[in-house]
């Protein structure tokens, strides 16, 4: 045991993005706790971000499976309210109060969500590996339509009033640690897992590194994309139903700032093209980073939209400090002997 | 006089040139000989303003200089062609010619008639005629070779250096852009070819100087050179042109089979077989439909009618994975960008195509046979690497060819195709990538080589094809198969 | 022959270029007959009028993305400018009191700062070659940030007079036989000379042939000499003053300053300008399109209710438009590419 752990910290450690990861996100706990303690170093504030921070590292996670092909998944927000919006309809129109089979019926339609989410991803799937239209196009357009399906099917409206068994899923914890936090780690093993051990996974590498070798390489490309875009659709669909669980609502357009945010999260976490275990950490700690700053902001009474304001600049300055960064590398290169000249 | 006196340049620690001196005369056709690592790519970019020397200094048009900038190189009339032309693909011919000029002036509008006026004045001092009006990726590869020509001519060139010029070029292009090349020396204007198609350097080159380990090893007239001793001067060994082609025995199967496939436009009615432990090779002119038979045999391209088989199973092609599922492994032309994933490491790159053999039942990889796996290949084709995480940039080309041929050789393929297999690869790798390739056919593998590069196929081939527009020509076997007759029948 | 069609066959400034072009042309004939068919109140002076009053301001949006498209990038906080030069421009004019009849104030000042947001686009994407999706997704967010939190959340509806009455003016005004007022705005006019302008731009000046070279191979465009940096950076920020002028203009047409208005609306527009026929790797494009596609689109969603479509379901009708109209975008792109690869290899045998 000790030697997996030993093994895990070193090459956690050894991703060198990730190290500078966790110094920001101590830099970030330390100047709101010096900031504002009373409010910030409160359990209740933990408690509250640990709820707050799966939902939207799932969608992150979702986006960061798109873009290890390189491609992007902009409709991820709108997969997840699509999907919560099935599930919450079901679920209010099938239970009544004091029904007997609630469980039953929570899990048919928690499936019924997921489903819901999966058809979505593939359908972007299809749209992008079978048709041939790039990411941005492609999610930029669904996006539209799926959210307009939200909207069309209930007429704009939300819905309330869901069944307080599931509404207890998403606030309850488990052995102290809430349920969506639960369920955001076993998602992301999933997803560390299956980047990392499994065959489709190490092919979606390949694909997102040369797509044209992938093919001459006998790789599946069409199946490894469809693969990627279902499965960001069925981690929205989870970040949706936890979203409902703990909101009691299933909302057409809720959360649709969220989508920056998700970009964010995934560049300030890494998108490592090699893999890696750090990936997935990466994306999870950028995601407690991101809540860190909203909760100190709110702290601080800033409003959202500085917030959002500052989701932007992160998402700017990390980018142009990569760039200073690999311009630095290239030029210890050039120091170096090149390889043909 | 254009040229260079002692330049040194060094890259940290590592020599990249030292002391060299070329001199080059304006309507001079001269040849730049080296390897990959030789040095002359560093020369070039010193004297096109890309790079700065150490030390020495560069000639042109009999001035010195020091250093030079990009702009101060072109306004002295030197100009690079690079392989992929650099040109503008939706730009039309008359803009892909002027615009540079307009640049230079610094104009602010364009006038589309003169600069359709300049771009033909640049033509017709070519003696080549073409649509002006046309945009540059609607134009065969000659073409766009002849437009960048005419640029560089619009732009005053007086030493124009061409990189590996006749790669993409059918005989008859080839003959027209010599034809074009006399035409600039007649006018004074000096062309230096970077080549290592040594029969194409004698039969257009004056001059030659040949560059190995960053200095000049050679230099001279071509008509004291012989191929031999161009080969000797760029690796230092004396060249074994011994033949490695694999004894087949008589009883071998026959492990593909190919009926009649055409492919309009492409192919037409091709047919041969290849028996285990057979190595055939295919060449003709580029353009012939060499290539696009060796992509329609592993499902690149679409065959019309026709079959293909291999150990007697007719194979449907539905793509790339139709063939590797038949056992039909492919070594594409262009390595960097189809073979290899270039970032990632080479372990990653052996394992590209074997990746759904390792994983079990459940979708999960077996690590532990996948490290075997890598290790045995890498030490089994001789990959020179300290870590098979490194990633593939840090290896040479030859290195990096080894790599994507592990990458096929771990798929036990019944047949390997192999297109182009050692272009860019140093003379010393091109012997030890046919060796490898021999012993896998003694191994009972089926070769098909398709390749221009005559010499390779004489070594290592049981059988040649010969493919002319589209269509297979005359068979070459055993004894019968050696460089004249080859080229004669190319040419035919 | 299937050559791209050669620009011997175009004179001067030929309105239609491509047989994209005409198809889209024809497209909006075809439905506008259908409309028409299943409700006549379609066939009426007022229709061609109010659409075009709606698709003038997406008009000259589109026609900045175009240029940004063509050059081989995507911005998608186009429309964020727009608005924050919009408001912004109402919120100093209130402020400082500035001469409320005056329209050229107004569009001067929305310029400028459309201009500025634009030139951290420049920075960004032309000095630190940050991809261009991202870059403008992290200023969207910035500049949204910035403007909700610093100059202003609160609706403002007692805009400048100058502005406000110019959301009235009419070039024509022609009673219909349904009795109602069939308003052709004035806004036409100047629109049509900045996209004529434009296209002459693009067509005619080093700087629109530079953007076209950038698009098609940037790094061959900088071995010919261009200035590809600067070239980059003044595309950013001329697309933002147009924007900054576009959002002046909204908010004066709508008689209102929202912040909160225009943000989404981005994915419209850049499938309007997709539609027209510009490529999304960049290189290929035309004004003429750009203005057909946003009409196209203009005219389905301004004619939903007329086509039968429930309100509720007018954003998933948008959607599933966008989605068709991108795919045949894709699949026009692919047989482009198929057809010049048979063509070389014709010749070359």
């Amino acid at each position: 045991m000790k030697d997996i752990s030993q093994n895990l910290v070193k090459s956690l450690l050894s991703d060198r993005k990730l190290t500078q990861l966790i110094i920001v996100a101590v830099i970030v706990f330390a100047t709101f706790s010096i900031l504002v303690p009373e409010l910030f170093l409160t359990p209740r504030n933990f408690v509250s971000m640990a709820f707050q921070i799966p939902e939207i590292a799932l969608l992150a996670l979702g986006v960061m499976l798109a873009m290890l092909t390189a491609g992007i998944d902009l409709s991820v927000v709108s997969m997840s309210n699509l999907a919560a919006l099935s599930t919450a309809y079901l679920l209010v129109t099938q239970v009544s109060e004091g029904d007997g089979n609630v469980y039953v019926w929570i899990v048919i339609t928690i499936a019924v969500g997921i489903f819901v989410g999966l058809v979505a991803g593939l359908a972007n799937g299809l749209i992008i590996a079978g048709i041939g239209v790039t990411p941005i196009l492609a999610t930029l357009a669904t996006l539209t339509l799926y959210n307009g399906i939200a909207v069309g099917v209930r007429n704009g409206q939300s819905i309330i009033g869901l069944p307080e068994e599931f509404v207890a899923i998403g606030n309850s914890s488990l052995w102290g640690i809430p349920m969506p936090m639960v369920i955001l780690l076993v998602a992301g093993v999933g997803v560390a897992i299956f980047i990392n051990k499994t065959g489709l996974g190490m092919q979606s590498i390949l694909v997102g590194a040369n797509q044209d070798a992938a093919k001459y390489s006998g790789i599946n490309v069409k199946k490894v994309l469809l693969m990627t875009y279902t499965l960001s659709g069925g981690l929205s669909a989870l970040a949706g139903l936890i979203i409902a669980s703990r909101s009691a609502s299933a909302n057409p357009d809720y959360g649709s700032s969220y989508v920056l945010l998700a970009i964010v999260i995934v560049v300030l976490g890494g998108v490592n093209p090699y893999g890696g275990f750090g990936t997935v950490t990466g994306v999870i700690l950028a995601t407690a980073v991101l809540q860190m700053v909203a909760s100190g902001f709110n702290a601080l009474r800033f409003s959202q939209f500085f917030y959002q304001l500052a989701q932007g600049f992160v998402l700017v300055a990390v980018m142009v400090l990569n760039v200073y960064v690999d311009k630095r590398r290239m030029a210890r290169k050039k120091l170096k002997a090149p390889k043909e000249s | 006089m254009f040229g260079t006196k002692n330049i040194s340049k060094a890259f940290g620690g590592a020599v990249a040139l030292a002391d060299v001196s070329f001199s080059v005369e304006p309507g001079e056709i001269h040849c730049l000989a080296g390897e990959n690592g030789s040095g002359k790519s560093t020369l070039i970019k010193i004297m096109s303003g890309v790079e700065t020397a150490d030390s020495g200094s560069i000639v042109l048009n009999g001035e010195e200089f020091r250093s030079l900038s990009p702009r101060e190189a072109v306004a002295h009339g030197v100009q690079v062609i690079f392989q992929d032309f650099s040109l503008i693909p939706n730009l039309t011919v008359a803009e892909n010619i002027a615009l540079s000029t307009d640049v230079l002036e610094r104009r602010k509008l364009v006038n589309p008639k003169r600069n359709r006026e300049i771009a033909q004045k640049a033509l017709d001092r070519m003696g080549v005629s073409m649509d002006l009006d046309a945009t540059v990726q609607s134009i065969p590869v000659s073409s766009k070779q002849l437009v960048a020509i005419a640029r560089a001519l619009n732009q005053g060139v007086k030493i124009l250096f061409m990189d590996e010029a006749t790669t993409a070029l059918t005989r008859k292009e080839i003959d027209h852009l010599f034809g074009i090349v006399h035409g600039l020396r007649d006018r004074g204007v000096a062309t230096v070819f970077v080549s290592h198609k040594l029969d194409e350097v004698q039969e257009i080159a004056q001059r030659i100087t040949i560059l190995r380990n960053g200095s000049v090893t050679a230099e001279g007239d071509i008509k004291d050179f012989d191929r031999k001793a161009i080969a000797r001067a760029m690796t230092g060994q004396e060249v074994n042109e011994v033949r490695l082609a694999p004894a087949v025995p008589d009883n071998a199967p026959t492990v593909l089979e190919v009926d009649s496939i055409s492919s309009p436009g492409r192919f037409r009615d091709v047919s041969f077989s290849v028996k285990a432990g057979e190595v055939v090779g295919i060449t003709g002119l580029l353009g012939s439909g060499r290539s696009e038979i060796a992509e329609a045999l592993f499902g690149m391209t679409k065959i019309h009618s026709g079959t293909v088989s291999v150990n007697g199973t007719p194979i449907s092609f539905t793509g790339p994975r139709s063939a590797v599922a038949a056992g039909i492994g492919y070594v594409p032309q262009d390595r960097l960008t189809q073979g290899l994933f270039l970032h990632q490491p080479i372990a990653k790159n052996v394992l590209a195509a074997a990746i759904e053999r390792f994983v079990g039942p459940l979708g999960f990889v077996k690590a532990k046979s996948i490290r075997e796996t890598v290790t045995n290949w890498i030490s089994d084709l001789k990959i020179k690497t300290t870590d098979p995480q490194n990633p593939a940039t840090s290896l040479s080309g030859g290195n990096q060819q080894r790599v994507v041929l592990a990458k096929w050789l771990a798929m036990s393929p019944s047949v390997l195709i192999l297109n182009g297999p050692t272009v860019g690869v140093d003379i010393g790798s091109k012997r030890d990538i046919l060796e490898i390739i021999r012993q896998k056919a003694l191994d009972g593998m089926a070769v098909v080589i398709v390749s221009d590069d005559i010499p390779e196929i004489v070594q290592i081939a049981n059988r040649v094809l010969i493919v002319h527009q589209g269509e297979t020509g005359a068979e070459f076997e055993g004894a019968a198969i050696e460089e004249t007759s080859l080229y004669k029948e190319l040419a035919a | 022959m299937s050559y791209i069609t050669p620009l011997s066959q175009r004179k001067g400034l030929q309105l239609f270029g491509s047989p994209n072009e005409l198809f889209l042309l024809g497209a909006i004939v075809v439905l506008s007959l259908v409309i028409g068919l299943n409700n006549s109140v379609f066939f009426s002076i007022a229709t061609p009028f109010d659409l075009l009053r709606s698709s003038l301001i997406e008009i000259l949006f589109a026609l900045g993305l175009l240029i940004v498209l063509v050059s081989g990038g995507i911005d998608i906080s186009f429309p964020i400018i727009g608005i924050f030069a919009g408001y912004t421009t109402v919120v100093i004019m209130l402020r400082f009191e500035l001469d409320t009849y005056s329209l050229i104030i107004p569009l001067i000042l929305a310029a400028i700062v459309g201009a500025i947001l634009g030139s951290i686009n420049a920075l960004l994407i032309a000095g630190f070659g940050l991809p261009t999706l991202i870059a403008t997704l992290g200023t969207a967010g910035m500049f949204r940030g910035f403007l909700l939190s610093y100059v202003g959340s609160v609706y403002i509806a007692n805009i400048p007079l100058g502005l406000d009455e110019f959301s009235t003016a009419d070039l024509l005004s022609v009673e219909t036989s349904a009795g109602t007022l069939a308003r052709l705005h004035v806004l036409v006019i100047p629109i049509l000379i900045l996209a004529i302008a434009l296209a002459w731009m693009m067509r005619r000046t080093m700087f629109g042939r530079t953007i076209f070279a950038i698009g098609g191979n940037e790094e061959s465009a900088r071995r010919m000499g261009m200035n590809v940096r600067w070239t980059k950076a003044r595309i950013y920020m001329l697309v933002g003053a147009i924007s900054g002028v576009a959002g002046i203009l909204y908010v004066s047409l709508q008689r209102k300053a929202d912040p909160y208005d225009l943000a989404g609306t981005e994915l419209e527009i850049i499938a309007a300008v997709v539609l027209g026929g510009a490529s999304i790797m960049g290189g290929y494009g035309t004004v003429t399109g750009t203005i057909l596609g946003v009409l196209l689109i203009n005219l389905i969603k301004d004619n939903l209710i007329l086509l039968g479509v429930p309100g509720s379901w007018q954003r998933a009708a948008v959607g599933l438009m966008l989605l068709i109209g991108v795919i045949a975008q894709a699949v026009a792109d692919k047989r482009r590419m198929k057809q010049t690869v048979t063509v070389a290899e014709e010749d070359s045998q």
